[in-house]
């Protein structure tokens, strides 16, 4: 299992667009991959959870990918959430 | 024999094709459904998460080919939901519960609907409306129900609400026209029938239940009117008005870049009346330059309590927002005893026009006046907002308000909460003791906006309801114009602007008079921005200050009306 802690940083967090290009990428890799914030851990490729979570700006996630290419998943969503998804 | 029913035109422009009834009700289709093994059902659930997401794309795919990006980018979130795999898993456990797939489709979709409704934030709420259009589509697959089907001839979709997934998934050149019987006009679907221009009437209510399938229709998205089954004549007189509005679009289209400036450079303010935030994109298309009267009425109506500070922040925040750094004038609570609310407990009256009402209901109801005057407050942070205060009639009560305001200000100071110090406040200018008081009050607010609807009726004592005594009701008799003329005056000599957001600015004619009396700003319902853009644009100051001059030696109103006709 690898795993990675990052802060969210751009202005929207992670909700509408933000959680559409990250639920994507997430869903390319074979790993199951899960975000763990506030105490809890949902499955990174379901909107739904994801956009349940309440993921604003300056929360803390911990992104965590188990199987075949769990390291390249966690650098792709990582690298995603660092760029800030393209906005400010 | 044609029949007309009326509802509300949001998106403008002539609809001519058959109804398609869309958004159809599958109730009955779930009551005759029989179904299988807890097993089967499941596996039928799956096929059709899978069926729905693989059509989905294929719309997305459509949609990106011909550029239609924000309405894929919806048919990708649908796509998302139909393939979400804690949705996938509710499903699967639902089924499992009752043992019926389209049944646990739609509790699944309902209960995570629920979720995203009870949020915080206005874009997740309004995911909530996608969730449930995923699961209708999802169950609407298992049920075996047909999606719309098109023939030659062009469509009107018709329904009581439609999935934005339905008209997403037509070719734009084969939907003429969209009639909704619910009234609102934030949906999906509005939205994505406006990036498509697509004339779309609203809140047509039960007599939508008028309307059959097939039935040949033509529709009006400006004036809100449905002509069912219309006749031959009534068909050729569309089609003229058709071939009319197409020219006049093209040519408002240009003016809509242009300011409204005289030929010798004196500049008026062309502003919108709005009833809401969502009808300023609609406005800015007609060349608006901010909202100079937005309706806070919306805000209060069709609910059961008072609307909490939050509420009215988000739709003033918005609306501020829409308005990019232009003003928008936000008129506080304008209602009295004629719209009833549950939460106001008004005892009916015998004149309400002259009753308890407005500003006068806001000083002496503390509960609902502080959190709307907090939220423009706060509103004044993203972008140039203003308030302005119906019905006043002596200075007193505009001291009164300040005193509100101030202490609205030290409240959100206590609170923490970002407000603007800059928001401006003024008064609406309709009744004629504020007409004759301007030059006092012009001491005390920030701007004068003429409402002449109420000032007209006020200043005549002309009911315009009353058809017996219209022919009374008339803005151009003198003792308007003179109250008009005088508020002007009074702001020019006291540094402060003045503007009108009554129906009397739409009026080109008007606009002239009102050019020459010196006032810096018109505010009217968006349409009508560009002809009087035109007439401005067409004449000069000193031309408007000569037709002015003469206008004021006339003794009659109807004089009048027909001098500027023959001059302008």
């Amino acid at each position: 299992m690898t795993e990675e802690t990052i802060t969210i940083e751009n202005k929207t967090g992670i909700h509408a667009r933000p959680a559409s290009i990250f639920v994507q990428t997430a869903t390319k890799f074979k790993s199951k991959v899960q975000i763990k914030a506030k105490g809890k851990t949902v499955d990174a490729k379901s909107i739904l959870m994801i956009m349940s979570m309440g993921l604003v700006k300056g929360t803390e996630i911990t992104i965590c990918a188990d199987g075949p290419d769990e390291a390249e998943a966690v650098k792709a969503l990582r690298d995603l959430v660092a760029s800030k998804f393209g906005e400010e | 024999m044609s029949e007309k029913i009326q509802g509300k035109g949001v998106i403008a422009g002539i609809a001519v094709g058959r109804i398609m009834l869309a958004g159809q009700n599958i109730d009955g289709y779930l009551v005759n459904y029989k179904p299988a093994d807890t097993e089967t059902e499941k596996k039928k659930a799956q096929d059709a998460l899978d069926a729905v997401a693989e059509k989905l794309q294929k719309n997305i795919e459509m949609l990106k080919s011909k550029e239609m990006l924000e309405q894929a980018a919806i048919m990708e979130a649908h796509r998302m939901l139909a393939q979400d795999p804690a949705m996938g898993e509710l499903i699967m456990t639902k089924t499992e519960e009752l043992g019926n797939a389209p049944a646990a489709v739609l509790k699944a979709a309902e209960e995570n609907a629920a979720i995203f409704e009870s949020m915080d934030d206005e874009i997740f709420r309004g995911r909530a409306v996608d969730i449930r259009d995923v699961g209708k589509r999802i169950a609407k697959y298992i049920l075996g129900v047909k999606e719309p089907e098109l023939g030659e001839d062009k469509v009107v979709l018709c329904g009581q609400e439609i999935e934005p997934s339905v008209i997403a998934g037509l070719p734009t050149e084969k939907i003429a026209g969209v009639i909704l019987g619910a009234g609102s006009t934030t949906c999906h679907a509005v939205i994505i029938a406006k990036a498509r221009a697509i004339p779309t009437v609203v809140g047509v209510g039960d007599a939508i239940d008028k309307v059959a399938d097939e039935d040949p229709v033509i529709v009006d998205g400006e004036t809100g009117e449905i002509l069912i089954r219309p006749s031959e004549e009534e068909r050729a007189g569309y089609n003229e008005k058709i071939q009319k509005q197409q020219e006049l679009k093209a040519h408002y289209a240009e003016l809509a870049a242009l300011p409204a400036v005289t030929t010798d450079g004196v500049r008026v303010e062309l502003m919108a009346n709005i009833g809401s935030h969502m009808d300023i994109d609609n406005a800015k298309s007609y060349g608006c330059e901010g909202v100079g009267l937005f309706r806070s009425e919306f805000v209060f109506m069709g609910r059961q309590d008072i609307p909490t500070e939050e509420d009215q922040f988000k739709a003033y925040k918005e609306a501020v927002e829409k308005c990019e750094g232009k003003t928008c004038v936000i008129r506080t609570m304008d209602i009295g005893g004629d719209k009833p609310l549950p939460y106001l407990n008004i005892p009916p009256e015998e004149n309400p026009f002259l009753g308890y009402r407005a500003v006068r209901i806001s000083l002496q109801r503390r509960d609902l006046f502080m959190p709307q005057i907090k939220a423009i407050l706060r509103a004044g942070v993203y972008g140039k907002a203003a308030i302005m205060v119906p019905m006043v009639i002596n200075v007193s009560e505009f001291k009164r308000v300040k005193a509100f305001i101030e202490e609205a200000k030290m409240e959100l100071v206590h609170e923490g909460k970002e407000y603007s110090d800059k928001v401006e406040v003024g008064i609406m200018v309709e009744t004629p003791a504020a007409a004759v008081m301007t030059p006092v009050l012009a001491k005390y607010v920030d701007f004068f906006s003429i409402g002449t609807n109420d000032l007209v009726q006020y200043t005549l004592a002309v009911d315009r309801g009353n058809a017996s005594i219209s022919y009374l009701y008339n803005h151009f008799n003198p003792a308007v114009l003179q109250l008009i003329y005088k508020t002007i005056t009074s702001a020019r000599e006291n540094g402060i602007w003045a503007g009108m957001c009554g129906e009397m600015a739409s009026d080109p004619n008007a606009a002239v008079l009102l050019l020459g009396m010196g006032i810096s700003e018109l505010s009217m319902s968006a349409p009508s921005i560009p002809r009087v853009k035109e007439k401005i644009r067409s004449i000069s100051s000193l031309k408007a200050k000569e037709v002015l001059a003469d206008v004021l030696k006339m003794e009659d109103g109807d004089e009048i009306k027909a001098y500027l006709q023959k001059v302008l």
